[in-house]
């Protein structure tokens, strides 16, 4: 029977890994993720789970020591968090341009310096460009739920790739919350069991990645794109079959909330959401007409979909948990990609960033009504007169 | 819980005659005339046999091998970053053991052997390689050294000789020897630091019969095992490329290098001369080492008298490092 607990998100993507008869791990210590080595270090060591816990030397190996067992035909999971993320950068083409779908978990840290433990989307948005799949959650149930989801697009072999499942760090790693643990019939009917069309099986030999001519790369980089095109339709099964399978509600790409009559919205992903849906509570309680549009998946950007639901807003403030020093707009990279996604339609709404949340700081209720403030003034002015606004750190909006 | 464990015992082979004919790295790669690591890689291929897994690391025997489309392995193999070889082979064992425990692979456990050249072993790959020997992986860890980055042009690396040129240590008048450093001891830095390692052995194209041996030695036991594989490279070391495998002898004639098998921490050694010929032999054949002066010979005479007295034992090096002269 499917039974309610009260989890953290790292504990949680240790459930569904669990569910998901993950069958070899490698850990390294950082904070926060570490939290979910733990729980696997344990559920391994009570005979609960039986797969091989490697205890990898540094993130480098964490992600080399997955991707060979990943070739060789075992479901992996890996994960880390801040520096430890970027430490193993060098991995991440190998892996998605080997279209080997190893999952990791990050829970998001900021990267040095100094040393910082709070949560900022930095880490793994830096890795955003290499071919993984990617997304957020907002809560342990959707850490739970995007484990799973993750690693029936990424294995299907119309995708085959790797996926970073991201969370926040504590304040979704760390802070529990209603969990539905599905039944194991369930996930077995959602979830088949991981098949690689050519692994490293000396029954039947073959060559991964050998060297290329620089004449014959283009058409790899064409392939890693066109798996990015064709996930999309394998997302939308998958959720499809998710809701169906475990009675849940999710929009594959984007979700709305109060969006109805909104004249502006935020748009954000990760915990901050949660905050943010309170603070729009209060403020259609004063008259205020605004929503949120959240996302779900980053990689692949689903530009028809954020287009769609954010051409019917006056204006749409862009939520950025991560930095782009010297980028277009001067904050984070996520209206880059916003602005991107409108540029083509005839009608766009006015747009700007707020940075906040940088360091792991809270966003408290007031940000959020800062943040709509600004954008009644930008549909008042009827123009965008700041693409940033450092949330807290500034004179004037 | 169950394990799976090899029971895999490859025979030893008495003469050069009785080498098995099949082949597992097979013709068609880029590899120069006289490559040395060519040659092992194919002694190594044929004494594992078919029920092996190769990971190749960035190095020679990736860049001039792995040609897309015409590939040499008739076995499977997968190139891994040259930093990262023996966590890769970690990754593919335990897959294996988690694999066969759970009755989705029959069979013996594969062989899986990395076979990274000397910066994959000991320099940026060195991290790596002890990760896979601490954990006790069931996998052989080779080095082949043809002691230089060679495909990158002959840069210097830690297992490069004393007075080597190459072109991040050519010589000049500020340095006249060119490479100041003595190399790193690959075979100890295993030994030393890794007590799950119960087998490690030095070989050399020049003994192909012992080579294979070893390669079957390390594949029988169960565990992490090392092999550190002299390999001649004539575009590095700047000799004739039909003199690969006399280069190769001499350099255990004059104790350049030394064979030996180090095996549950008994030391046993092959092809020993009874007398040693001068480093000089070795060396005058070897355009990397034209530039030497008289002093710099000598230099190198005595660190191989120092390390000709044991394996294990440390070896002073003859000159303090570039450091403590300054």
């Amino acid at each position: 029977m499917a039974k309610e607990m009260v989890l953290s998100g790292c504990a949680a993507s240790a459930q569904a890994a669990k569910m998901a008869k993950v069958e070899v791990i490698c850990s390294y210590p950082i904070r926060p993720y570490t939290a979910l080595m733990m729980e696997l270090a344990k559920m391994v060591a009570n005979g609960e789970l039986d797969a091989e816990f490697i205890y990898g030397e540094g993130e480098h190996a964490q992600l080399s020591v997955v991707l060979g067992a990943s070739a060789a035909g075992a479901r992996v999971l890996t994960g880390s968090s801040g520096v430890g993320v970027t430490y193993a950068f060098e991995t991440y083409s190998p892996i998605a341009g080997g279209r080997v779908p190893v999952q990791m978990m990050i829970a998001d840290r900021a990267l040095d310096p100094p040393g910082d433990f709070g949560s900022e989307h930095t880490d793994a948005m830096s890795c955003r460009d290499q071919g993984w799949l990617m997304g957020w959650a907002e809560n342990p149930q959707e850490a739970f739920d995007n484990c799973l989801i993750n690693y029936r697009v990424g294995e299907d072999h119309r995708v085959l790739l790797p996926q970073f499942v991201c969370q926040d760090g504590y304040f979704v790693s760390h802070i529990p919350g209603k969990v539905l643990l599905p039944d194991q019939s369930q996930v077995d009917e959602f979830l088949p069991p991981y098949t690689l069309p050519h692994p490293l099986d000396p029954k039947h030999p073959v060559s991964h990645g050998p060297q290329i001519r620089p004449d014959q790369g283009t058409i790899m980089d064409l392939q890693r794109a066109q798996a990015h095109l064709d996930a999309p339709a394998v997302i939308k099964e998958a959720i499809a079959d998710f809701n169906r399978i475990f009675g849940r509600d999710y929009s594959p790409f984007v979700e709305e909330y109060m969006t109805d009559d909104a004249e502006m919205a935020f748009f954000i992903m990760g915990a901050h959401t949660m905050t943010a849906r309170h603070a729009i509570k209060h403020l259609r309680s004063k008259g205020v007409k605004i929503g949120l549009v959240k996302l779900r998946f980053l990689r692949p950007w689903p530009t028809q979909e954020v287009a769609e639901a954010l051409s019917k807003f006056k204006a749409v403030g862009v939520v950025e948990t991560s930095t782009s020093y010297g980028g277009a707009m001067r904050g984070g990279n996520l209206l880059h990609e916003v602005r991107a996604s409108l540029y083509d339609l005839p009608q766009r709404p006015l747009t700007t960033s707020f940075m906040a949340g940088l360091g792991g700081e809270m966003v408290p209720l007031k940000d959020f009504y800062y943040m709509a403030e600004i954008l009644s003034k930008m549909i008042k002015e009827g123009k965008t007169k700041k693409t940033v606004h450092w949330v807290g750190f500034e004179a004037e909006a | 819980m169950a394990v799976a464990v090899k029971t895999q015992n490859l025979p030893l082979i008495k003469k050069i005659r009785n080498i098995p004919k099949e082949e597992y790295y097979v013709p068609g790669h880029r590899t120069c005339a006289g490559c040395g690591p060519a040659l092992q890689y194919k002694l190594v291929a044929k004494a594992a046999g078919p029920n092996t897994i190769f990971l190749g690391p960035t190095g020679c025997m990736y860049v001039a091998n792995a040609s897309y489309l015409c590939t040499p392995y008739a076995v499977p193999w997968m190139h891994t970053q040259i930093t990262n070889a023996g966590a890769v082979a970690s990754g593919v064992e335990a897959a294996y053991q988690v694999l066969i425990r759970k009755g989705k692979w029959e069979g013996e456990l594969p062989n899986v052997i990395v076979m990274a050249g000397d910066g994959g072993s000991v320099d940026i790959g060195l991290q790596a390689m002890s990760g896979m020997m601490y954990r006790g992986h069931d996998a052989l860890f080779i080095c082949y050294d043809n002691e230089a980055y060679a495909n990158t042009g002959i840069q210097t690396s830690p297992t490069t000789p004393y007075g080597a040129n190459t072109t991040f240590t050519p010589p000049g008048p500020a340095i006249p020897e060119g490479k100041k450093l003595f190399p790193k001891d690959p075979p100890q830095l295993v030994i030393g630091g890794h007590p799950a390692v119960k087998y490690v052995a030095t070989a050399s194209v020049a003994y192909p019969v012992d080579l294979m041996n070893k390669v079957r030695k390390a594949l029988n036991v169960q565990g992490p095992t090392f092999l550190h594989i002299h390999c001649p490279c004539p575009k590095g070391w700047k000799f004739e490329e039909s003199k690969t495998v006399e280069i190769a002898k001499l350099a255990i004639q004059t104790g350049m290098w030394i064979l030996y098998e180090w095996e549950n921490g008994e030391y046993k050694y092959q092809h020993k001369p009874k007398e040693y010929k001068p480093v000089r032999e070795y060396m005058k054949l070897q355009g990397r080492f034209a530039h030497l002066q008289e002093a710099h010979i000598a230099k190198m005479q005595a660190f191989v008298d120092a390390k000709l007295k044991a394996p294990g034992i440390p070896v002073e090096i003859p000159v303090p490092p570039p450091r403590a002269q300054a």
